[in-house]
């Protein structure tokens, strides 16, 4: 793709890495007689933000649920590092390294922030039930060994403060951290935020923003994201794909995908 | 101003972690197991013993079953009863065919038992959620209780279609089981049972595993993509779940019934033990004591109390005020705190922390 164009922020010092991580190819989905999303192909580079963006209803979360698992697309395949699949359970998605975050909050409502971090842990967690029932030597040293690492987590996302509160009665912008967190925590190679900066202020905003950089620069994360802030979806992303009612009308740098006139008229409407 | 963690500081994950991190909670248990050891069955009354700690305790465990699947699996289960009925009438063909083996070790096993039947039960859980879960476990409870009165080989063909308890010895020749064994002896071997089981669920409910079911109960389409396989989490809730609940059935029969039939563990009995762990807070171990404690010990309280202060009054009419009182503190305690007992103890321990400076 053509980097030439840098868009701001830290994503544009990055070295051009070329190396697709996921690539989506002719993928089609529908339920009964509604198409979510028609024949759609992009791909996602290694180390890049890749922001997915269109109108309500332009099919941008039914493409999440289709790379983690959730949908199973009827025409098309996803080959994510090299794995080339169609249908696959979510857990699976998950064990390959695939982590995201909701638009409606879904954290674990009855538990702690430290312990809904710590849940993003399960799938490198693996002492046995036995070891569990006593707690004792290797379950327990497991059990330091993540907290050490999820007390990092919590210290990069400065959410320090809030580590014993029940989930449940955090406000929605700390909420939405601790989601951020609890991906996070599974050292996931592809990031996928579903609208990570949706109802918040523009200082919560700012933060995120520069939470989601630091995330793609110092751990590398590669991060597809989508966004209605065109301000934010501009400054982060290094490339841009535009749904509109299921289908791809652009997909570019930031600048290309601005001044592209299907963009402009899906998002401003067309006189007839 | 005495319940306060002021200076205590942890210095490891280790420490921060413990069951009770602060000093005074630890204090607490531990004064508690000293009573529960030592001070009562030293000088509780036959009555004490054996007709209010003990079938308290069993209660509490089995209340503690249900709240591993109810309260931190989020799967409703009307097949409690039942459950315990696996265990006990599992129990009792054990001690048939090995009379020799230490009961308690019996009772024990006979837990996998209904940990095998519960999880065949709980295979619904993986398409159906909710009440219709709950409906579901229902036939387990019909099926369960159609066994347990029409296969006469699982009470041994016996006439009057009840399991008796026979004599059981163990640890040298202490009774153990059966109608020589003493109140005494009865309450410590269903205490011991009981505080290893809670120490379990409580280290299990910790870990990785306690957490996956919980992730399943607030948010299961979060907790699949967080890697938790919503196979392995339920089923293995409903098998630790009926776990609890068999070995407490065997200790109902073994150490407190002496003999039962079907009528124990019919479906009354599963509402009760959900009512138990509603009230005492789903999702709380601490709770489970609560819950059991507040339907099993508060109305043996409250109709010894006109007795005590020497008010001549009808039983009947001492019962009839019973179930209006008990009636309307279950009420009252559901409409202060839905969640429980347990969230009531632990405002109140939150409290107690500041007080009596709340801006400090």
């Amino acid at each position: 793709m053509n980097m030439a164009v840098a868009p701001t922020g830290t994503a544009a010092s990055k070295p051009a890495a070329q190396e697709v991580l996921l690539d989506v190819k002719n993928v089609s989905l529908s339920f009964g007689g509604v198409q979510a999303i028609k024949d759609v192909s992009f791909n996602i580079n290694k180390g890049e933000i890749r922001a997915i963006i269109g109108p309500n209803g332009a099919g941008k979360t039914s493409m999440l649920n289709v790379i983690n698992g959730f949908y199973h697309p009827q025409v098309g395949e996803i080959t994510f590092k090299g794995e080339t699949r169609s249908a696959m359970r979510p857990y699976v998605a998950a064990s390959q390294g695939i982590a995201r975050t909701f638009q409606n909050v879904a954290l674990f409502r009855g538990m702690s922030t430290l312990d809904n971090i710590m849940s993003g842990r399960t799938l490198k967690m693996h002492k046995n039930f036995f070891w569990q029932m006593l707690r004792f030597g290797p379950a327990l040293d497991e059990e330091i060994e993540h907290r050490h690492k999820v007390e990092e987590i919590i210290d990069f996302l400065e959410i320090q403060h809030i580590r014993r509160t029940p989930v449940g009665r955090l406000p929605y912008g700390l909420q939405k951290r601790v989601e951020l967190a609890r991906a996070l925590a599974m050292e996931p190679e592809l990031l996928l935020l579903d609208e990570p900066m949706a109802g918040m202020n523009l200082e919560e905003k700012e933060d995120m923003s520069r939470f989601i950089l630091d995330v793609n620069d110092q751990f590398g994360t590669t991060i597809a994201l989508i966004e209605h802030d065109m301000g934010v979806v501009m400054d982060l992303s290094t490339r841009v794909v535009v749904l509109d009612h299921g289908e791809k009308i652009a997909d570019g740098t930031p600048e290309e995908v601005s001044a592209n006139q299907d963009v402009i008229d899906a998002y401003l409407g067309v006189a007839h | 101003m005495f319940y306060r963690e002021v200076g205590q500081f942890k210095t490891s994950y280790k420490a921060d972690q413990s069951i009770f991190p602060i000093l005074q909670d630890r204090i607490g248990i531990a004064v508690i197991l000293f009573v529960a050891f030592a001070i009562i069955p030293a000088f509780g009354s036959d009555f004490f013993l054996s007709s209010i700690m003990i079938p308290f305790l069993i209660f509490a465990l089995a209340t503690i079953g249900l709240n591993i699947l109810t309260g931190y699996t989020g799967q409703l289960s009307l097949g409690t009863g039942a459950f315990m009925g696996v265990g006990a009438y599992a129990c009792y063909k054990l001690t048939t065919f090995f009379p020799d083996v230490n009961i308690i070790i019996m009772v024990l096993l006979s837990g996998f038992f209904s940990a095998a039947v519960g999880m065949i039960f709980g295979l619904p859980s993986l398409r159906i959620k909710g009440f219709y879960l709950a409906v579901t476990t229902l036939a387990a409870q019909f099926f369960l209780e159609w066994c347990f009165i029409r296969i006469s080989w699982l009470y041994n063909y016996n006439n009057s279609g009840a399991i008796e308890v026979p004599r059981r010895e163990g640890f040298g020749d202490i009774v153990l089981a059966g109608a020589a064994a003493t109140p005494a002896t009865r309450y410590l071997v269903v205490l011991s049972i009981v505080v290893l089981m809670t120490w379990i669920a409580s280290n299990i409910i910790r870990g990785r595993i306690g957490r996956s079911w919980m992730m399943i109960r607030d948010m299961d389409i979060a907790a699949e993509l967080m890697g938790v396989r919503p196979l392995y989490a339920k089923l293995s809730a409903f098998a630790v779940s009926s776990f609890y609940c068999g070995v407490a059935g065997a200790m109902m029969v073994f150490f407190w019934l002496g003999a039962a039939e079907v009528e124990s563990f019919d479906i009354n009995h599963s509402f009760l033990y959900l009512f138990m762990a509603i009230i005492g807070g789903l999702g709380s171990l601490v709770g489970s004591f609560m819950g059991a404690a507040f339907i099993w010990i508060l109305p043996i309280i409250i109709r010894a109390l006109p007795e005590t202060f020497g008010i001549d009054i009808n039983a009947a009419t001492v019962e009839h005020i019973n179930f209006m009182l008990i009636g309307g503190m279950i009420i009252f305690f559901l409409i202060v705190e839905p969640h429980g007992l347990a969230r009531l103890w632990q405002i109140a321990k939150e409290k107690l922390r500041t007080w009596p400076f709340p801006y400090t």
